[in-house]
């Protein structure tokens, strides 16, 4: 080798060294600073730079959303491995497209929205809402946020200037954005305001706003000037009032729905702000209203047109030249949309709103925009590794070719010629084609099978007495399997449904320590009694059957959804009480457990609730109908009518009112869940009205007439020492409820009261925040309530206090008597019960109760009492500890049961006595690592039965915690001293043990890692010990101290 | 242009009728109740019991199990008595054979007898209770001599066969100690033999007439021997 080869050689190295040294400078860069973003302008336009390299926002509103979550879901809440996988697959599509930015409304940690720019390309708009939909200022949650307050302006602004700060260096933020459509959510009231006519008032609340955004963004570019600063306005109503107020404006931020075009917003921000502009939201949904049925070719159609006018009007073109992109509304499908909180795993085709702009699908008087179809994808199944498909729609494919031009490489006659060459046939032709090809045969199929779960289970159990006798030989051995298979339909796309079979083999013998699905097919022995026998004597002979309904309809339903109603079946899947629509008497009650181990109505076999649902829609807005053999878990074969609407009433301004009426077309003929009485066929009429007093006084009063049926029945009570005869009048059937709530001194305080005449018999009251006031659904009362709610910081005290009388007490047991000449009688009176009499004082007996709540919840937006908070709970440590004690200072009438033997309900006879009870109860939840969770309860109490007297009022103690390591393990258990065995029907008979324990063991084997729904085996003991409160036939006369049961579980879900 | 002094004493106006109507319906809420005055309602402390023997029937199947018209019957003494039935987890406690017992025996007592147990068949349809109503309408027929309480009667002791044949009542003897007697066999010995009852024959005739009756129901009675009577048997005919 020659030295001149050697330097040529090194300097090759050199060259090379230097551009990696170059290239990783580059690639460091971004990981290490921020980029510089700025606004440019001269004479041909405006134009968005970082690092000085033009920037056109080819942008997205992304969010990620399971079927069956909704806005309370939280992604970045998950492991950091499954947030990667959902972030590979979306911005790994996205990127795909073409896309260079994207605005959440969640908000993207900066690990997060550093890791998309690194990884994808993809720079991130940071975008605080800023109090938009409410806000917490003095440790007060603020649903309507009052821009005009000082501590308000202050709490928002300090909050805003700590998230500039948090993000200022963080590589990948592109801007920053503040709010979103703020000024369509001017709601808040305050005096001075209220003084001025409604668009003075509007006016004057927007000053209060722009001065705000203004503030802030001018104190956050003194903190970071390396990034531009706006707003997110709804279209650009207010613009003079932008321009008076926010002079600091980089660029204005505008969420526009004008249709396929802009129209003359481009002249008039010109005009009036001399800004860019910069689409926050923009696009359309991909369901015809019209046609009622998804309509990709005319999102696409619109969403081509409208980038089309963008790329016109940005720099360069001769035009306004303000134009610098936009983001796309929106990424995905969002199914919680409509509702928001009912039928999550739902695809809703209910427009909501109406929009002329979007002329494909508009009817003049109807809606045509539909909330769950925005996405550019559609929203599909889990993929292998647990990540919700995004099923790319006709949009995706146009955006892709629009997005590879570059409008400021190309001069307008080419992107318009580029424009006009998209085959938007051919789009259409590869859309239908991949729906034909891809999982979009999910939605298209007739009937499909969807998926199941293989449960088995092995079970040994044993008992003292058994053991003492015979050794090992006294334990027993079973097993059980079952099979769940899964299937949807959609015939129609006004049609779809599901429904699952269940299919049993063996039946594993469980009880008495589990109950549990499945028992239908366990044997049964029938008795058949006193058939004669040949010699004349009376002979009882039993036949055992052992292959009981092996096969079942475990759930369906099924839905019609059309334009002026929907109509639903349902049989046995989870529906929701009414009480947030009006329901203020709680006719309709809640039927959502279903499968839980110890309360669900599966361990029952019962099937509720089952029946048919029609809902207008349109003119017929607010007109329910209800009705079914068992619309929820106990009722009696009814239906139900509703009608809510909104009446504005001189001085009284809009009253939201509910009409209701509940009709039993027949009686319930067997138990609910094991010994549950059954009640008699009756009826309720009611009435709701809810009307603001001020903005933060709000007013809730309803009427009700109940069991006209039982207008002249007669009932016995006493009064000193006669024993009086009565009848039920009119006025018995009728009741008031209202409830008054208000803002005092910072804290929520609210007034209820009932009055209810002897059979003016409601529904279920709406129980809050953990509440254990002794609340009744029955009438014969005159109840009062009063609580305060009190919020300082992330810590709620809840002091309620309730007060109730009866207008007639309950019967004691006086014997009937005849004088000794045999001539008089004493009829005397016992206890009443509500088959035999018109009414009894049972659950709504006179009380005096207290209870004081404190929790302690960092996170709001998995709040603590939600009936999911074990699973959603993110707070690293959040909690509650409660008291409450109630003074019972009468006796009750009689309660009933169902005796199955008979086939009709019994009295147990006699009340339960004059007590006073109380309970103290804690929970809390752990949350050390994003993989780890600890929950924890801790109950004391002493309290009575629910039916029988006997044995007395019990003081217990229980202790239940749920360990989760690596979002797999779960380790559950209890532990009760004392306390009422795991069912219903123990407290109903006062039946108690000594001892119960319990622990379970499961690890998940698949990646879906959801405790009900994953891959599974695990192991669970059970054991509890007997004494003379113990059912007879376990304890046999202390003969037997013990029973214990071991299971080894798996679940396989496919 | 727009005058704020009006405005504001409008909202003011607002506010204060607002403030009216919430403590008007604070009024009418707090006022109402639906308590029963010391006037409503009759007492019923001393009901006086019939003595006569005259049976006007509320309904053609009044004391035949499945009918409850007797509740509804303005004549009934025992419509709000609470009659106990006996109760295994308190068998102590007074019960319906109390009042029994307590009833004038004999024609003065027959009549109130019959309402005591029609009312018990009526809440609670049982084999024991049906008994009792059919022999309380057997003492009134020996009592008034009445076709239709005779008819009534037979109804009544063959609802016991066809509606509870396998039920039994407890009777107590030597000092507490209870057996079961089967109703069916009481029901055949009532009417084959006068002299279990004391009362005059249901059916007229020879005791094989009550044979033949039993036959026409559809069973087949074995009579009781003397002295004790107790081992007659009832079957039912194949």
């Amino acid at each position: 080798m020659s030295v001149q080869i050697f330097f040529r050689g090194m300097n090759n190295v050199r060259r090379r060294l230097a551009v990696i040294l170059l290239l990783s400078a580059s690639l460091m860069a971004p990981a290490h600073a921020a980029d510089k973003v700025t606004t440019y302008k001269d004479e041909r336009g405006w134009k968005l730079q970082v690092n000085g390299s033009d920037y056109y926002v080819k942008g997205m509103v992304w969010g990620y959303t399971p079927r069956g979550e909704n806005y309370n879901y939280n992604l970045f809440g998950k492991s950091d491995d499954f947030i990667r996988k959902v972030l590979d697959y979306d911005f790994g599509l996205m990127k795909a497209a073409g896309v260079n930015t994207v605005r959440s409304f969640g908000f993207m940690p900066p690990k997060w929205v550093t890791y998309v720019y690194k990884e994808h390309g993809i720079m991130t708009v940071v975008n605080p809402l800023m109090g938009r939909y409410g806000y917490s200022v003095g440790g007060k949650w603020i649903p309507f946020t009052d821009y005009s307050d000082e501590l308000t302006r202050a709490t928002l602004k300090k909050d805003m200037l700590e998230l500039v700060e948090q993000y200022k260096n963080v590589p990948g933020v592109l801007m920053f954005a503040f709010g979103n459509e703020s000024n369509y959510g001017l709601s808040w009231k305050s005096f001075e305001i209220e003084n001025l006519p409604e668009g003075e008032r509007n006016t004057e609340k927007a000053r209060y706003l722009y001065s705000l955004f203004n503030e802030v963004v001018r104190a956050g570019k003194t903190i970071d000037s390396n990034h531009p600063f706006t707003i997110v306005n709804g279209d650009i109503q207010y613009i003079d009032l932008i321009a008076e107020y926010c002079k600091d404006l980089d660029l204005l931020g505008v969420n526009a729905y004008r249709g396929k075009s802009f129209t003359g917003m481009w002249a008039d921000v010109q005009k009036k702000l001399d800004l860019p502009i910069l689409f926050f939201e923009f696009g359309s949904d991909a369901f015809n209203a019209k046609t009622f049925e998804e309509d990709q070719f005319h999102q696409a159609t619109m969403l081509k047109d409208q980038w089309q006018e963008m790329y016109n009007k940005s720099y360069g073109n001769g035009e306004e030249g303000n134009s610098v992109g936009g983001f796309v509304f929106e990424w995905r499908d969002e199914w919680w949309k409509y509702l928001q909180e009912e039928n999550l795993d739902i695809h809703d085709n209910n427009a909501s709103w109406a929009n002329g702009g979007y002329p494909h699908d508009f009817v003049e008087g109807k809606n045509n925009m539909n909330e769950e179809w925005w996405g550019i994808t559609a929203l599909g199944t889990p993929n292998a590794e647990g990540v919700y498909t995004a099923r790319t729609r006709m949009a995706y494919d146009v955006l892709s070719a629009i997005w590879h031009m570059d409008p400021y490489q190309l001069k307008k006659e080419a992107v318009n010629q580029s424009f006009s060459t998209l085959n938007m046939d051919y789009f259409a032709l590869k859309s239908e084609v991949r729906e034909l090809k891809s999982e979009a045969a999910e939605k298209r199929k007739t009937l499909s099978f969807t998926g199941g779960q293989l449960k088995g289970e092995l079970v040994w159990k044993g008992q003292e007495q058994d053991i003492t006798e015979q050794g090992e030989n006294g334990t027993e051995f079973s097993n059980g399997e079952m099979v769940f298979l899964d299937f949807g339909f959609q015939p129609t796309d006004r049609i779809d449904g599901q429904f699952t079979v269940n299919v049993l083999a063996n039946v594993a013998d469980t009880e008495p320590l589990q109950f549990q699905y499945g028992r239908r097919g366990a044997p049964v022995t029938v008795v058949i009694p006193d058939t004669p026998g040949n010699d004349g004597v009376n002979v009882i002979t039993d036949t055992t059957f052992e292959d009981r309904e092996r096969v079942e309809i475990y759930d369906f339903d099924a839905t019609y959804r059309g334009e002026a109603f929907d109509f639903t079946a349902f049989y046995h899947v989870p529906r929701y009480h009414w009480k947030y629509e009006g329901d203020f008497f709680g006719l309709l009650l809640e039927t959502t457990d279903l499968t839980s181990e110890y309360t669900g109505q599966d361990i029952w076999n019962a099937k509720a609730p089952s029946g048919v649902e029609f809902a207008g829609k349109g003119a017929l807005e607010g007109l329910k109908v209800v009705a079914g053999e068992e619309v929820y878990w106990g009722a009696n074969p009814k239906a139900i009518i509703k009608y809510r609407s909104t009446v504005s009433v001189p001085i009284l301004g809009p009253i939201d009112y509910t009409f209701m009426h509940a009709e039993d077309i027949a009686r319930k003929g067997e138990a609910t869940g094991a010994t549950s009485a059954t009640e008699r066929q009756t009826r309720q009429t009611t009435l709701y009205g809810k009307m603001n007093l001020t903005d933060t006084t709000i007013l809730e009063l309803g009427g009700i007439m109940a069991a006209t049926e039982k207008v002249d029945e007669t009932y016995q009570r006493v009064s000193g020492d006669q024993i009086i005869q009565d009848t039920i009048d009119f006025k018995d059937t009728l009741g008031l409820k209202a409830r008054l709530t208000f803002d005092l001194l910072g804290t929520r305080p609210y007034l209820a009261t009932s009055l209810a005449g002897l059979v003016a018999d409601g529904g279920a009251t709406l129980t809050e925040f953990g509440t254990r006031l002794p609340y009744s659904a029955l009438g014969n009362k005159r109840e009062y309530e009063a609580g305060v709610m009190m919020n300082f910081g992330n810590l709620m005290i809840f002091p309620r206090f309730l007060i109730r009388d009866n207008l007639v007490d309950a019967n004691p047991f006086i014997p009937a008597e005849i004088d000794p000449g045999g001539a008089i009688l004493s009829p005397g009176v016992t206890p009443r019960n509500r088959d035999d009499d018109p009414f009894a004082v049972l659950g709504n007996r006179k009380a005096k109760a207290a209870e004081l709540f404190m929790t302690w919840d960092p996170t709001g937006a998995t709040p603590f009492y939600q009936w999911d908070n074990d699973t959603r709970e993110d707070a690293r440590f959040a909690f509650n500890i409660g008291a409450n004690y109630t003074q019972y200072s009468t006796a009750t009438d009689s309660d009933l049961f169902f005796f199955d033997v008979t086939g009709a309900n019994a009295a147990f006879g006699v009340g339960l006595p004059e007590e006073d009870v109380w309970r103290v109860s804690s929970r809390m939840v752990f949350n050390p690592s994003v993989n780890a969770r600890y929950i924890v309860n801790l109950a004391t109490g002493f309290d009575q039965s629910t039916g029988d007297p006997a044995g007395g009022t019990r003081k217990f103690y229980e202790a239940q915690a749920k360990v989760v390591l690596n979002s797999r393990h779960i380790i559950s258990g209890f532990f009760k001293k004392d306390a009422w065995g795991p069912y219903d029907f123990y407290r109903q008979f006062n039946i108690t043990f000594p001892e119960q324990y319990k622990l379970d063991y499961s690890i998940l084997l698949d990646n879906r890692l959801d405790e009900l729904l994953s891959t599974k085996i695990g192991i669970k003991a059970l054991y509890r010990t007997n004494d003379e409160n113990s059912p007879d036939d376990e304890y046999q006369d202390g003969q037997n101290d013990y029973i214990f049961q071991t299971v080894f579980y798996f679940q396989f879900s496919f | 242009m727009r005058n704020p002094y009006r405005e504001g004493a409008c909202a003011a106006t607002r506010r204060a009728l607002r403030i009216c109507l919430l403590g008007l319906i604070t009024a009418v809420v707090a006022g109402c109740g639906g308590a029963p005055s010391s006037t409503d309602g009759i007492a019923i402390n001393n009901i006086v019991l019939p003595t006569d023997t005259l049976l006007n029937f509320a309904c053609a199947d009044v004391g035949i199990a499945g009918e409850t018209c007797v509740l509804d019957d303005p004549d009934n003494p025992f419509l709000s008595v609470a009659i106990t039935e006996f109760d295994v987890n308190n068998p102590d406690a007074e019960n319906k054979f109390v009042l029994n017992n307590a009833i004038p025996p004999g024609p003065t007592g027959a009549k109130a007898r019959f309402y005591l147990w029609a009312t018990a068949l009526a809440r609670r349809p049982t084999g024991e209770n049906q008994y009792y109503t059919a022999k309380s309408l057997h003492e009134l027929f020996d009592a008034a001599g009445d076709a239709l309480v005779q008819a009534q009667a037979l109804r009544a002791y063959r609802s016991v066969l066809d509606n509870f044949f396998g039920s039994v009542t407890f009777f107590e003897c030597c000092g507490g100690v209870a057996f079961p007697a089967p109703l069916n066999e009481l029901v055949a010995d009532n009417l084959y033999r006068p002299a279990s009852t004391g009362f005059e024959p249901l059916i007229p005739g020879v005791p094989l007439d009550v044979l033949s009756v039993f036959g026409d129901w559809g069973y087949t009675y074995r009579p009781a021997t003397p002295p004790d009577f107790t081992d007659g048997l009832v079957f039912l005919n194949q």
